[in-house]
C-alpha cells in the first residue's frame, strides 16, 4: 500500500513538472501564431500555396542533395524592412555526381516525353479532323483563316491608334490635314493653300 | 509658426487613441506647446468626454466645413491650460460629412498658429481613416500586446507606409501588464517592436486611474503620481525630440513598490 502511494506521487510529481516544461507559455504561441498570420497578410500567400511551393522546392533540391523532406521548413521572416525566404533542411547526404545527372537525365527524359505525348496528341486530333468530312474541315479551315484576318486588322488597328496618338502629343507645326503630299512639296505652297480652304 | 501634424491610429477599436491623444496633447501643451486636438471620429464623438469639455462644445468641425462659423469660433479652449485646445467632431453626422482634402485644408490653417495638431483618427481603416490621416505628416500608432490589435496595427503600418506624405511613424504600446509579461502570459514589448519592427514612441502600463481619470474628465497626466501619466508626459517629452529612458514597469510595478506606494499613503492620510 504504501509503496504504491508513494510511486502515485512520484509520477503525479513528476507528471506536474514534465508538464511545466512541455507546455509553451502563452506569449509563444502568440508570438508565433502573429507571425504566420503576418507573413500572410503580408505577403499574400495562403498556406495552400506555401504547400506547393515548398513542395516544388523539395522536387527541385531533391535532384541534388537527398535530405529529410518532411523536416524542411519554410518560413518567411521580417528583419527590419527587408522580407527573408527561411529555408531550413537537414541534408541527409550530398548526392554522387553520377546520381545527379543520372536524376537530371531523368528529367529532361520526362520532360522529351511530355513534348512527344503533347505531339502526339496534336497530331491524333489532326488526323481526326481529316477525318472528318472534307467540307467541314474546309469550312473550320476558312473560319481560322478569317479569325486570324480579323485578329491582324485588329492588330492594324491598334498600330494606327498607336500612330494617331503620337501624332496627336507630337502634332507636326505646318502640315495642313488634308494634303500629305505637302510634306514634300514646297511649305511656302501648303501654307498659302490652307487659309484659302479655311475661307 | 510651421505645426506639425500628428495622427493617432490604430486600426483596432478600444486600444486607447482617444486617451492617448488626451493625455499626450495635454501633455505638450503642459510643457509649454500650443496644441490643439481634432477629433475625427464623426458620429462616435469621445475626445471632448476624456477632455471634461462635453458641455462647452458649441460648433464641430463639420460647422467648419459647411461654413456655418469660423474655424477659430469652433476651438473649445481647455479648462485648465489655455494652451490646449479641441475641435470636436460632429455627432449627429457619418464620416462622410468631412473630405480628405477639407481636412488637409483645416491643418494646414491650424500650423499657421499651432506647435502641434493631433489628430485623433477613428477605428477602421475606412474613409474616417483616410480623412485622418489626410493632413498629417506623422503618425503615432497605438495598439496593446494582444494579438488582435498587433495585427491590426500591423496593417496599419503596411497603409501608413503606403501614403507619401506621412514621414515618420512610431509605436505606442498601451496596456502593458508587467505581471503577466513576467509569467509569460502576454507578449513583451521587445516581442511587439521585434513582429512589427517598429520604433517605441512609448510603452503605458494598464493602470486603473485611467478609468478614475475618465470618468472625471481629467487626462491622467495632471497626476503626477500615476505611472500611466509619468509615462505619457515621456511620450510628449520624446515627440518634442528629447531622450527620455522608458520607464522600468517591471521594478514600478512589483510588490516591494506597491507596499512602500501604500505606506506612502497612509503617511500623507495621517498627515
Amino acid at each position: 500500500m504504501r509503496d504504491n502511494i508513494f510511486t502515485e506521487l512520484y509520477n503525479k510529481l513528476l507528471g506536474f513538472f514534465r508538464q511545466a516544461e512541455e507546455e509553451e507559455s502563452a506569449k509563444d504561441v502568440a508570438c508565433n501564431r502573429l507571425r504566420v498570420v503576418l507573413m500572410q497578410d503580408r505577403t499574400n500567400l495562403t498556406p495552400q500555396l506555401l504547400e506547393k511551393m515548398r513542395g516544388e522546392l523539395v522536387e527541385l533540391l531533391s535532384k541534388y542533395l537527398e535530405m529529410d523532406k518532411d523536416a524542411l521548413e519554410l518560413n518567411l521572416e521580417q528583419e527590419g524592412d527587408q522580407m527573408a525566404l527561411m529555408l531550413s533542411i537537414p541534408v541527409i547526404r550530398a548526392k554522387d555526381e553520377e546520381e545527379i545527372e543520372k536524376a537530371l537525365a531523368e528529367e529532361e527524359s520526362k520532360e522529351t516525353e511530355l513534348e512527344s505525348t503533347e505531339q502526339e496528341t496534336t497530331e491524333e486530333s489532326q488526323e481526326e479532323s481529316q477525318e472528318k468530312s472534307g467540307e467541314e474541315s474546309q469550312e473550320e479551315s476558312e473560319e481560322i483563316i478569317e479569325d486570324s484576318i480579323k485578329e491582324n486588322i485588329i492588330e492594324d488597328n491598334l498600330e494606327k491608334d498607336k500612330t494617331i496618338k503620337k501624332v496627336k502629343k507630337f502634332p507636326d507645326k505646318e502640315i495642313c490635314g488634308e494634303c500629305r503630299e505637302c510634306e514634300l512639296s514646297d511649305d511656302i505652297e501648303c501654307e498659302k493653300k490652307n487659309p484659302k480652304k479655311k475661307e | 509658426m510651421s505645426g506639425r501634424v500628428i495622427v493617432i491610429t490604430s486600426g483596432k477599436g478600444g486600444v486607447g487613441k482617444t486617451t492617448a491623444s488626451a493625455n499626450i496633447g495635454t501633455a505638450l501643451a503642459k510643457l509649454g506647446n500650443k496644441v490643439v486636438m481634432i477629433d475625427t471620429d464623426l458620429g462616435l464623438r469621445n475626445l471632448d468626454l476624456l477632455l471634461g469639455l462635453e458641455n462647452r462644445i458649441v460648433y464641430t468641425i463639420v460647422d467648419v466645413v459647411e461654413e456655418r462659423c469660423k474655424l477659430k469660433q469652433a476651438l473649445v479652449k481647455d479648462k485648465k491650460n489655455p494652451n490646449l485646445c479641441l475641435l470636436a467632431a460632429a455627432q449627429t453626422r457619418d464620416k462622410s460629412a468631412v473630405t480628405e482634402e477639407q481636412l488637409k485644408e483645416i491643418c494646414e490653417k491650424l500650423k499657421e498658429d499651432y506647435d502641434y495638431i493631433l489628430v485623433d483618427c477613428p477605428a477602421g481603416i475606412e474613409q474616417g481613416f483616410q480623412n485622418a490621416v489626410a493632413g498629417a505628416t506623422e503618425a503615432i500608432v497605438v495598439t496593446t500586446p494582444e494579438m488582435s490589435a498587433v495585427r491590426d496595427a500591423d496593417r496599419i503600418i503596411g497603409l501608413l507606409e503606403a501614403k507619401e506624405e506621412i514621414e515618420s511613424y512610431r509605436l505606442l504600446l498601451n496596456r502593458v501588464r508587467p505581471n503577466l509579461i513576467k509569467s509569460k502570459d502576454m507578449m513583451s514589448v521587445e516581442d511587439v517592436v521585434e513582429i512589427l519592427s517598429a520604433d517605441l514612441i512609448g510603452i503605458i502600463p494598464e493602470d486603473t486611474g485611467i478609468i478614475t481619470s475618465t470618468n472625471k474628465g481629467e487626462p491622467i497626466v495632471n497626476d503626477e503620481k500615476s505611472l500611466a501619466g509619468r509615462a505619457y508626459t515621456n511620450v510628449a517629452k520624446r515627440i518634442l525630440g528629447e531622450e527620455v529612458e522608458f520607464i522600468n514597469l517591471e521594478e514600478e510595478t512589483s510588490v516591494v513598490a506597491k507596499v512602500k506606494k501604500f505606506f506612502k499613503g497612509l503617511m500623507v492620510k495621517e498627515k
